[in-house]
């Protein structure tokens, strides 16, 4: 027999993990992505990609040392993490995130270390001002031996994978999301990632390196395949639970299917992963400011969409429970604060780093900076 | 033997003092943490419940649960069939479960399993990731923002040690919860569970549920389909 229910009293739990979680699997995110956009250049010495190693180490480390700041603050105890090393839980994907994060973070900053040491000992023109201290400090020794670069950048790279595998099964292993519970999610994360960290790059070379059209060319060409994998895994996805083969993932689009703001959040990812897509294959050499814009767009969306959408399906209950964005810490305030942070990093190394190396430096330096401070301003 | 009215009330302080000095029910009696021949389970009678929420109220004043969140909670459904239309009752609580899918995700092992089976969390060990709020099936638990941790329901730990019910079944209006030790033969909570038909909260998650619902319909024994609650305070009672 037919029948109606209305749910007239229940529990109503708000969101456990915080935007604070989206901001770190975001930057985390694109930092691994901008690592591995380094290596053809600092690894493998391809001289042709030197512009794009150094723009994407300069995103790597921006978003690298900004992730955990938003993952502690996510934290309900923030000053109680020191019990993740004192209470290891070899069982908890997330207790060997938190020995996977220091080893990415550590090797990457021995890497940029590394990478960029020739060119700080080449930067020491003597003095007693803070940069000159610090050129001479960094530099000490000149260029590193291509032996001790390898060695860092496998140990960062172990770290970049070993954070991806984690972020990913994190999240998977939740089966009471089932959302969440799917083995596409760790794929989808990384692919999202890589999208994002190629936008990233997209975007530096517009607004900090002096607009390379050639690099511009080659990223929207790499952007392309990566949304073309960002298409198949959600088609994947897509098949498996119409399909009905796994009960699990109809589960999971059974609870959005029907729901008008889950409809409208799938058209809008579809849209953003197929727009720069064309724009990147039909204006490779002029759409990287908005190719590049939409793909790092995309991968906040996703994340966004996964976690707090995905928190919004009662366990239980009927319905779903309503998310409005808190203007304080826990919500829009924290998401501004990241933001501010990433861009006092970035401006600390635009200033402090010699990451643009010397031929490169010499080129743009000075239009550089001032780029950057116009594009802080006009935020 | 107490013949009258008036024998009662002089033997009302005799017997007062028995009460105090003799042992409690058989619950009271053998209540020890942590040793292992308990195994704490709840029935909940669905057809008792009349959704008073007493039991809501009896666990925030007796477990300091903070504003607009709650371990227990008597989930309340209008439901319409054949032109009729009927309230359902539905008390939800930590199912205390055998296989309890918040214990492993712990990064910090705060959150454990003791030998009688109930599920609590150390205080002093949570980092408040809320990773355990996410694994839970049942939406049991939350973070107490009071304290910055995780919170749930744990039978009243603290009762049950001192030989007392968890506040919720000793405020139960209707008697719709009994509670007891599944390993006591002789326990009401055996007794219901061996000669009855009983159902558990989704049970495709292998959690193993140790609250057992009886007369539990089967469209409230997971993801309730339907219209959802327009009454949705926040987290922190703003």
């Amino acid at each position: 027999m037919d029948s109606q229910i209305v749910e007239v009293l229940n529990v109503t739990r708000g969101v456990a993990w915080l935007p604070w979680a989206v901001s770190y699997f975001f930057l985390i995110g694109l930092s691994y992505g901008s690592f591995m956009l380094t290596l053809p250049y600092f690894v493998f010495g391809r001289a042709q990609h030197e512009k794009l190693g150094r723009l994407a180490l300069l995103g790597a480390l921006v978003c690298g040392l900004t992730a955990p700041v938003a993952l502690l603050a996510d934290l309900h105890g923030p000053g109680r993490f020191l019990n993740f090393y004192l209470h290891f839980q070899p069982q908890s994907w997330m207790s060997w995130g938190s020995f996977f994060i220091p080893i990415y973070v550590g090797g990457l900053l021995l890497y940029a270390w590394l990478v960029l040491r020739g060119d700080f000992a080449a930067q020491d023109r003597g003095g007693d001002s803070f940069h000159a201290r610090l050129c001479r400090f960094a530099g000490r020794g000149g260029a590193a031996p291509r032996m001790a670069i390898s060695a860092a950048a496998l140990l960062t790279l172990i770290g970049a994978v070993l954070v991806a595998l984690y972020t990913g099964m994190e999240v998977m292993v939740v089966r009471a999301r089932p959302l969440w519970h799917t083995p596409f999610l760790p794929l989808q994360f990384a692919a999202t990632a890589f999208a994002g960290a190629i936008g990233l790059s997209l975007l530096f070379n517009r607004v900090i390196g002096g607009h390379d059209t050639r690099l511009e060319i080659g990223l929207n060409r790499l952007l392309v395949l990566a949304l073309a994998v960002v298409l198949m895994l959600g088609g994947g996805w897509l098949f498996v639970s119409l399909s009905g083969v796994s009960l699990s993932h109809s589960a999971a689009f059974n609870e959005v299917a029907g729901v008008p703001q889950w409809q409208l959040t799938a058209v809008w990812a579809a849209l953003a992963t197929i727009l720069p897509m064309v724009l990147a294959i039909w204006r490779p050499a002029s759409s990287g400011l908005i190719t590049g814009l939409i793909a790092v767009h995309s991968a906040w969306m996703m994340r966004w969409t996964i976690l707090i959408g995905g928190q919004s399906i009662p366990k239980t209950g009927a319905g779903l429970y309503d998310y409005h964005l808190p203007l304080g810490g826990d919500g829009l305030l924290g998401i501004v604060g990241t933001l501010g942070l990433w861009i006092a990093l970035l401006l600390l190394m635009v200033d402090y780093l010699p990451w643009a190396g010397h031929a490169f430096a010499s080129r743009n330096n000075k239009a550089t900076n001032t780029l950057v401070a116009d594009a802080v301003a006009s935020h | 033997m107490i013949q009258s009215r008036r024998d009662f009330l002089r033997a009302l302080p005799t017997i007062t003092v028995g009460a105090a000095l003799a042992p409690g029910p058989a619950i009271a009696s053998t209540a020890r943490e942590a040793d292992g021949k308990h195994r704490w389970a709840m029935v909940v009678d669905v057809q008792k419940c009349i959704g008073c929420q007493a039991c809501t109220v009896s666990c925030i004043m007796e477990n300091a649960v903070p504003e607009n969140s709650f371990r227990t909670i008597v989930s309340t459904y209008e439901v319409h069939q054949g032109g009729h239309a009927g309230t359902y009752m539905l008390p939800r609580l930590c199912n205390h479960c055998d296989n309890p899918p918040c214990i492993p995700v712990c990064p910090v092992g705060a959150t454990f399993q003791r030998k009688d089976g109930v599920v609590v969390v150390d205080g002093d060990r949570c980092v408040g990731c809320a990773y355990c709020v996410q694994a839970c099936p049942y939406d049991a638990r939350f973070i107490n923002h009071d304290t910055g941790k995780a919170d749930k329901c744990t039978f009243c730990a603290q009762r049950i040690d001192a030989g007392l019910l968890p506040a919720c079944v000793e405020t139960c209006v209707g008697g719709a919860r009994i509670f007891g030790d599944l390993k006591d033969p002789n326990s009401e909570v055996r007794r219901l569970v061996d000669q009855n038909k009983m159902k558990v909260l989704k049970p495709e998650m292998g959690t193993r549920p140790h609250v057992f619902y009886l007369g539990l319909d089967e469209r409230f024994q997971g993801r309730v389909e339907g219209a959802g609650t327009l009454w949705q305070p926040s987290g922190r009672g703003e």
